[in-house]
């Protein structure tokens, strides 16, 4: 391949990406390139804008130096840190505290922006005296005796319009205030409402205070904070430089609410169960270890809280749910991080047919509230591809899991699937359609492979996959009507698992019945099969009522409606393998 | 274990029924069933003989009527099997899976509550109620059962005819095969007995879940306290308040949501899955991911990350959250606890003072309606403006010689004039002060505090310790002890009047510290230093403690570890996140679980746990 064109680093690495001179390009050089070209980029814009500000602004300062502002930044990220530090020190030589203790903020700046974002371009409230703080995001200066910043905090933006005629400091007082000021510092304003001759929503300061000095560049406002492992490590920084990204921890704690209300409005109590254990129990999945020192003791940290919540409704609580974090030894990937958040709710009485008109009517609405339509525009692949569109307007459609599984195969499975010839026919279904399902291949592992494939892929818009078999399901109830199938579901939205429930297994010989497969499934390599829990077996024979028991994934639920399609994008401080040794020197990402 | 045979001879009666009612195979009646009725007769018991305990005597019941014996429960539990059997095999699912239920209990009782005594409820209405049975009595052909669901409990009246109007065989069912401790649903109309007393008129009666263990007759008095932590469950079934103190939980924390909500602040979560355990001084539990191959601690509080966040632009934020600590295990420390954190930018210790008050009193009215509470015998008093004093003023208050204030300015003075070991001399003295005073006192809790009075490393330190050992455990009444030295608060800022103590407050109640705020230190710089302080202080401890023991391992005796015997380390990143600007910031820390005990008086943490680690 010739090609005369001079090599442009693309936007994203891949694993086939090669370099100018056709070798295969690292991970690590990739973003070793593309911080060096931003840097420069970055220094180039600076630079000219320097230029040209020079060039626009003849010698007209007859009455003072020009005030300093982003355009005369120091560009050497240490430098520019160090030269910060002097300044607070020389401050605290001096007996001034560079850390105020306190300054009263009598508006936010979104109320601000809802008050006086209605004002003509121009009008003045000069009576009136608010103070409002934030941090500074661009300072321009005009002469000596202007300067403009942008303001943001909690989500607004306004404009501060620094009049050396308003303040009350004299020329010099002003002067010092606003060259000590710096893009990304913290500050507290006290002056009046008003807008700009251009129509721009300004506060007009007599009172400008530096409450908490930004010691290192912060990432420009032009270029942003687009490296990834960046944006997760320092979320700070993310939240300081990418405003869209606070709107994603709303949402996520929108929907949280949402599910709160729900369930609080039916009757059902918020409870915590023990978040370490003596056995991992309620899910299959491989657990963290720790120790506790003084009982020398090994505990588990639990994968679900499925067993306790149980063995409150067996203590009379007859709806509890619990919103919390599991844990789970699992990879880390675009859905899974060790830690997760779900919600298990459980209502005595009810069974999953109940649940699943629950959880139908639950999710249509918190979509309807809040996305204000139940359609919703999804990027499964990332942003730069195409969008789907996914429909959550009831009703859900409903697969039974075998025979929606026997309808795309073609095939009759047998009715007892425990049998080492089920096994085999489907470990051929599995090769026939190019399935691959690693050891151990259990007739549970290799069903749920092949339900990935072709049920799970067919699911976009909610639906659900029901009626799984007992094989899969060991703590859920033998199908009233279906032999060998249990009362569950599923529901799967873009094709991933988000809820999961059933009608709860309630009989004790069943259940510890159920409970000895499991042990013997790992006992034959299946580390992800379910611990025995035997606190829970005793507890189960002093009779849980009928009971629907029912788990959701707030994370999976979160990425659907704030249109991610990575976990970490989610969670505020996602987890992060080791930095590397080259990384652990980099400097702060400005 | 032998069942109790001194109860009341209703419970008794509803105890002994599982072990003198055989499962007589010969019944074969279904319920609902439309054809082939069996004779409805009561279906013979065939005296299985109770087993007699050795040694132990038939108890006689007061009618003079010989009582029965009780089984173990392992011979209740084969017993009830074969009632499952049974069950089945008459058709009846004894795990059913749903059941209609109309009203709870308490629905019943105050909408009917007008039915006067031998009423029955003419307007008809046919109600469904399902629950656990908690008590039976069998009189002939009238039966009694006590239902309790989530709400309350109520009487089922059945008679033999009503019930079995509707389904035949019903009552040979109720008889036979329904035990307490079973889950029922029951279907009918209403009455209130000559006694006063609500009842379910049942027409229809189905086992809902059959339940295989008898339930325990004496649980409020069991000498094995663990047993009602182990299996909570059985708490509960047995006793209402546990299941009160529970909906008061959840109640306080629901309250203390909503008024964080209403005051605009975000809620969010923070890892739990640190690299590194800050935001306070203990000791944490650690994990390791298997494919990341890397440690992890647990979170020992959320301090660290949520003040990130408030550099990041969230103002207002707060974590509920389960907070994890390797130590022992008390009735005041659980290994894993709740606490809330609350960060308002812009604000100040003092702020968090009025926060603090507002949120205190309007959990006690959401849970008690009231601000004057009791707690263990002591009215405590939320409607005052609680009583603020520094933790000097106090220390001052117990033991008139130590004036901390009047020390830490002469410890100052001296490092000024004559350098460390002026301050030194200074601090020497004042643990001579200290030591004597503590001496002197009658306590020997107090006495206890002289090793660590000996060994504390500055003024600061020693008046954390004095403070604890005079004055800590008299504050009953709500109290925000304010200016802790700067010394063993490492994330508090610097007072902004008072040199050597940090605008901080620390809120006790009977004794016992409820809550931990300060106006946030933002000081990049000062952090750094402090942080590295403190760990090369807990560290050097450490080192000499671990080197002492193996000096005396060798003479034999290996001294025991200290809770203090773990190696900590600073948080560079967070010191990174302060780098780029952290507001003024009011922070507090508020644990949930001891105020739920104070507003339920519940003695132990493990009171207000629903699952506590045990051993």
């Amino acid at each position: 391949m010739t090609t005369t064109e001079v090599y442009k680093l693309p936007e994203q690495w891949s694993e086939d990406l090669k370099d100018e001179n056709g070798e295969p390009m690292s991970k690590s050089e990739f973003k070793r390139r593309q911080k060096a070209n931003r840097l420069a980029a970055e220094k180039a814009e600076k630079e000219a804008a320097k230029a040209a500000k020079a060039a626009a602004k003849p010698a007209k300062e007859a009455d003072g130096p020009a005030l300093e502002d982003d355009s005369t930044e120091i560009t050497d990220p240490t430098a520019y840190f160090e030269n910060r530090v002097k300044y607070i020190n020389a401050k605290k030589a001096k007996g001034v505290n560079p850390y105020p203790h306190k300054f009263h903020v009598s508006m936010s700046l979104p109320d601000f922006v809802a008050k006086y974002g209605s004002l003509e371009a121009g009008q003045q409230l000069t009576d009136v005296t608010v103070s409002v703080a934030g941090r500074i995001y661009s300072k321009r200066s005009s002469g000596s005796k202007l300067v403009f910043y942008d303001l943001k905090g909690d989500g607004a933006k306004i404009q501060i319009m620094a009049d050396a005629r308003n303040s009350d400091l004299d020329a010099e007082g002003y002067a010092q205030v606003h060259n000590e000021c710096k893009r990304g510092d913290i500050v507290g304003v006290e002056g009046f409402p008003g807008k700009s001759k251009k129509g721009e929503l300004s506060i007009f300061p007599k009172k400008f205070q530096v409450l908490s000095p930004c010691l290192h560049m912060p990432p420009s406002a032009h270029f942003g904070l687009k490296d990834q492992e960046t944006r997760y490590r320092q979320r700070y920084l993310d939240l300081i430089a990418n405003g869209d990204v606070r709107s994603i921890f709303y949402t996520r704690a929108k929907i949280i609410q949402f599910v709160r209300r729900f369930l609080d409005n039916r009757g059902f109590l918020e409870v915590e169960t023990p978040m370490m254990n003596m056995i991992p129990g309620g899910a299959a999945a491989r657990p963290f270890i720790t120790h506790h020192n003084d009982l020398n003791m090994q505990l588990y940290m639990r994968i679900a809280p499925e067993l306790f919540l149980k063995q409150l409704v067996i203590g009379g609580l007859e709806r509890v749910y619990e919103i919390g974090r599991q844990f789970r030894n699992e990879g880390i990937d675009l859905t899974h991080n060790p830690e997760f958040t779900t919600c298990e709710f459980y209502q005595a009485y009810a069974d999953y047919k109940d649940l699943l008109d629950l959880t139908e009517q639950m999710i249509s609405q918190m979509v309807y509230e809040i996305k204000g339509s139940y359609k919703i525009t999804y990027h499964p692949d990332g942003p730069e591809k195409p969008a789907i569109e996914i429909d959550f307007s009831p009703p859900w459609r409903r697969i039974s899991m075998v025979s929606g599984l026997e309808e795309c195969l073609k095939v009759k499975l047998p009715a007892d699937l425990e049998t080492e010839e089920a096994r085999l026919l489907l470990v051929k279904l599995c090769e026939q359609h190019n399935v691959n399902c690693p050891a151990p291949q259990t007739t549970a592992r290799l069903l749920d492979k092949l339900v990935g494939e072709f049920l799970e892929e067919q699911c976009v818009n909610p639906t659900f996959i029901c009626d799984h078999p007992q094989l899969m399901s060991p703590l859920a109830k033998w199908h009233r009507e279906l032999p060998n199938m249990t009362e569950r579901f599923e529901l799967f939205i873009n094709k991933r698992e988000v809820c999961n429930a059933y009608t709860e297994l309630n009989d004790p010989l069943k259940q510890r019945e159920l409970f000895g497969d499991q042990a013997k499934a790992k006992s034959q390599g299946d580390d992800e099969a379910m611990f025995v829990d035997e606190v829970f077996c005793t507890a189960l024979e002093y009779g849980l009522p009928p009971t629907g028991g029912w788990g959701l994934g707030v994370d999976r639920m979160t990425m659907l409606l704030t249109d991610t399609n990575n976990i970490k994008e989610v969670l505020l401080f996602p987890a992060m393998k080791p930095e590397e040794q080259a990384g652990a020197k980099k400097s702060e990402d400005a | 274990m032998l069942l109790q045979h001194s109860l009341p001879p209703q419970r008794r009666h509803a105890c002994f029924s599982t072990s003198r009612q055989s499962v007589n195979a010969r019944v074969s009646h279904v319920l609902r069933s439309t054809s082939s009725t069996v004779e409805a007769g009561p279906a013979e018991p065939k005296a299985e003989k109770p087993k007699k305990q050795k040694g132990e005597k038939q108890p006689q019941q007061k009618g003079g009527k010989p009582a029965q014996s009780a089984s173990s429960p392992e011979e209740v539990r084969a017993v009830r099997l074969q009632k499952v059997e049974e069950l089945r095999g008459q058709g009846q699912e004894p795990y059913a899976y749903r059941f209609d239920r109309t009203h709870f209990t308490t629905e019943l009782q105050e909408q009917f509550s007008a039915l006067e005594n031998g009423a029955h409820d003419e307007s008809g209405a046919v109600v469904s109620v399902a629950g656990r049975v908690v008590a039976k009595r069998v009189m002939g052909k009238l039966a009694f059962l006590s239902l309790r669901d989530d709400k309350g409990q109520i009487q089922l009246y059945i008679e033999k005819a009503g019930l079995e109007a509707q389904q035949p065989g019903g009552f040979d069912l109720v008889k036979g095969l329904v035990d307490v401790g079973d889950i029922v649903g029951c279907t009918g109309g209403l009455k209130r007995t000559d006694k006063g007393e609500l009842s379910v008129m049942a027409t229809g009666l189905q086992v809902l879940t059959k339940s295989l263990q008898p339930l325990p007759d004496k649980w409020h008095g069991l000498a094995d306290v663990e047993k009602r932590y182990r299996q909570r469950y059985l708490d509960m079934i047995m006793a209402a308040e546990v299941r009160d103190t529970f909906r008061a939980r959840s109640k306080i924390i629901s309250c203390i949501r909503r008024q964080l909500e209403d005051r605009g602040f975000l809620e969010v979560e923070t890892p739990v899955l640190e690299s590194v355990a800050g935001g306070a001084d203990a000791r944490p539990f650690r994990t390791f991911h298997n494919t990341l191959r890397r440690d992890f601690t647990l979170r020992i509080a959320t301090e660290l990350h949520l003040k990130r966040l408030v550099v990041g632009g969230f103002e207002r934020v707060f974590e509920l959250g389960r907070i994890f600590r390797n130590e022992g295990v008390s009735s005041r420390h659980n290994p894993e606890f709740t606490s809330v954190e609350i960060y308002q930018a812009y604000a100040d210790y003092s702020d968090m003072m009025a926060l603090t008050e507002d949120l205190v009193r309007a959990c006690a009215l959401a849970v008690k309606g009231t601000t004057q509470i009791n707690y263990q015998g002591v009215d405590i008093d939320f409607g005052k403006p609680f009583r603020r004093a520094s933790m000097a003023e106090l220390v001052k208050e117990a033991a008139p010689g130590l004036d901390f204030e009047a020390l830490m300015a002469a410890g100052r003075e001296a490092a000024a004039a004559g350098g460390p070991e002026a301050a030194a001399a200074v601090l020497t003295q004042a643990k001579q002060d200290a030591e004597a005073v503590l001496q002197a006192h009658e306590n020997k809790d107090v006495r206890k505090f002289i090793s660590k009075v000996r060994s504390a490393p500055s003024l600061g330190h020693l008046l954390n310790e004095m403070f604890e050992a005079l004055a800590e455990g008299g504050l009953q009444q709500p109290t925000f002890v304010t200016e802790h030295p700067v010394e063993i608060s490492p994330l508090a800022k610097p007072h902004r009047a008072k040199p050597g103590v940090t605008e901080r407050f620390e809120l006790f109640i009977y004794g016992r510290e409820h809550a931990n705020a300060f106006s946030e230190l933002t000081d990049a710089v000062e952090q750094r230093v402090r942080f590295e302080e403190q760990v090369a202080r807990h560290n050097r401890a450490f080192e000499e403690r671990k080197q002492a023991r193996a000096a005396a391992g060798e003479g034999g005796e290996a001294a025991e570890e200290a809770e203090e015997d773990y190696e900590v380390a600073v948080d560079y990143d967070f010191i990174a996140a302060l780098e780029h600007g952290l507001p003024p910031t009011g922070g507090l820390g508020i644990g949930v679980d001891r105020l739920v005990m104070m507003l339920t008086d519940s003695p132990s943490i493990r009171d207000v746990i629903a699952f506590p680690l045990m051993k």
